[in-house]
């Protein structure tokens, strides 16, 4: 039987960003302009805690992107969701 | 290929006013239909002049405008006066695509041997067949016809020669709002400085398609005189329709019994030769005056004069308010009556055996994963990826 599948998975992006963490390339592409950011932390509480940066940018081919950065362990993720 | 277009504009405020000589006094506008959102509908050349447009809520309406004139709705009119239009040009041959009342299309390659050989006398023949002014186009192209008969004065048709592209360079992309596809396009691009299909021309495929998805695409082919979508004309077809009249104006369970009667006089009518029917319209004449119409499209089509009462009953319950007049006509029909389950033995565990069995046969055809549903787990989540999982359908 298939199991159940988690839809909205990040994928690991490209991103060059600036001394403040804002991204300047997603994947090649350009920002544009800076629609929103956003802190997620949860399960603090635990021993996996989960601490994510999100960015939601238009690129300068006009594409509305969601990226976030890991802030525990690193590096650079895109989601849709 | 050449595509006529004939273009009626103001067609259903002009039959709802009584004639276009109504509209030349005043400002007036249709109604917003009872029940229904607050926008009204076409407005009269003299209300634009005041800054009214259809579709626009009816308060700011009568502020930009205190002497509009409401006409109210006349849907059923309305839909019988486009019917007899149709039916006229079907009369000269041609096999017509219309997707609201106003704008009809038809292929006028197969016609022109019908009318001495040439696009002018297809377009002559139309304008004797539909017997009163009319706005005509013609072009390689449904878009290319609609922006020609939009340019067109109510006497002389206007012909695209030569490369549609070009004729429609310096045209407004307000002309995008004719095709459904395209009708959110033009606000945006008008502010982003794009004011002329020509300017939408000299942008890409892909530019398009990033900024607008399918919109863009069909928009890419609209401006270089290629359409979206083929013609796709209407079999003309006999009507069928019953017409009771109720005295004492009807509502309620009054009503249910009136469309009863009236699902078994269609039913019972020679000319449906025991065909299934796909589609119906159900109208009434209001005692407050004006008209009100739906259109009820049964999931399977069918000849159980039970299930059409049910699936039209629930229709006649939004009626605005009492009726004097009550009409039923088939719009489509179906095949011949073969599979025709009952009402009460199709219960509901019937069709859940059905809907497995189903699952189960496109399972082994495609492998586990054919059908699959996606459930909500956690759906106010900050997490996105914890909100929904996709799994088996059970």
């Amino acid at each position: 039987m298939t199991r159940p599948r988690r839809l909205g998975v990040p994928r690991r992006a490209r991103v060059r960003a600036d001394g403040r963490g804002r991204p300047l390339t997603i994947d090649g592409r350009t920002v544009d302009s800076v629609r929103e950011s956003w802190l997620v932390e949860d399960r603090w509480w635990t021993d996996r805690p989960l601490r994510r940066r999100y960015w939601e940018v238009v690129t300068v081919d006009g594409l509305d992107l969601v990226v976030f950065r890991e802030l525990e362990s690193g590096g650079w993720f895109s989601q849709r969701g | 290929m050449s595509v006529v277009c004939v273009l009626l504009p103001r067609f259903a405020l002009a039959i709802a006013a009584g004639g276009r000589e109504a509209l030349l006094r005043e400002p007036a506008a249709l109604a917003p239909e009872p029940g229904r959102e607050q926008l009204i509908g076409e407005v009269s050349l003299a209300a634009e002049a005041h800054g009214v447009r259809a579709g626009m809520r009816l308060g700011e309406a009568l502020a930009r405008c205190p002497r509009l004139v409401l006409v109210p709705p006349d849907p059923m009119g309305v839909a019988d006066a486009w019917e007899r239009v149709l039916a006229r040009l079907e009369s000269i041959g041609a096999a017509v695509e219309s997707e609201r009342e106003g704008v009809a299309c038809f292929d006028a390659s197969g016609l022109r041997r019908l009318h001495g050989g040439t696009l002018d006398g297809t377009l002559a023949a139309t304008r004797r067949a539909l017997e009163r002014p009319a706005r005509l186009g013609a072009g390689a192209s449904r878009f290319a016809a609609l922006a020609m008969a939009h340019r067109a004065r109510a006497r002389r048709p206007e012909v695209m020669d030569g490369d549609a592209a070009a004729a429609l360079r310096d045209e407004p992309v307000g002309l995008l709002r004719l095709r459904p596809v395209t009708s959110a396009l033009p606000d945006p691009l008008e502010r982003l400085g794009v004011a002329t299909l020509g300017a939408v021309a000299a942008l890409t495929r892909a530019q398009l398609s990033d900024r607008f998805g399918p919109a863009g695409i069909a928009a890419h082919a609209l401006v270089r005189g290629r359409d979206e979508s083929p013609l796709r004309p209407r079999v003309a077809g006999e009507t069928l329709a019953e017409t009771l009249e109720l005295p004492e104006a009807g509502s309620g369970e009054q009503l249910e019994r009136a469309l009863g009667l009236l699902v078994d006089r269609v039913l019972a009518r020679r000319e449906r030769g025991g065909r299934t029917v796909r589609s119906m319209v159900v109208a009434a004449k209001l005692v407050e005056g004006g008209t009100w119409r739906e259109r009820v499209v049964f999931r399977e089509a069918l000849a159980d004069p039970l299930r059409m009462r049910l699936a039209l009953g629930r229709r006649i319950m939004l009626l605005p308010s009492p009726a004097e007049a009550l009409r039923l006509s088939v719009e489509r029909f179906g095949p011949l009556g073969g599979d025709q389950r009952p009402l009460l033995e199709d219960s509901a565990a019937h069709r859940a055996a059905r809907l497995r069995e189903a699952i189960a046969q496109a399972r082994a055809a495609a492998g586990p994963e054919a059908a699959l549903r996606v459930l909500a787990v956690d759906p106010d989540s900050r997490v996105p990826e914890r909100r929904v999982v996709l799994t088996p359908f059970e």
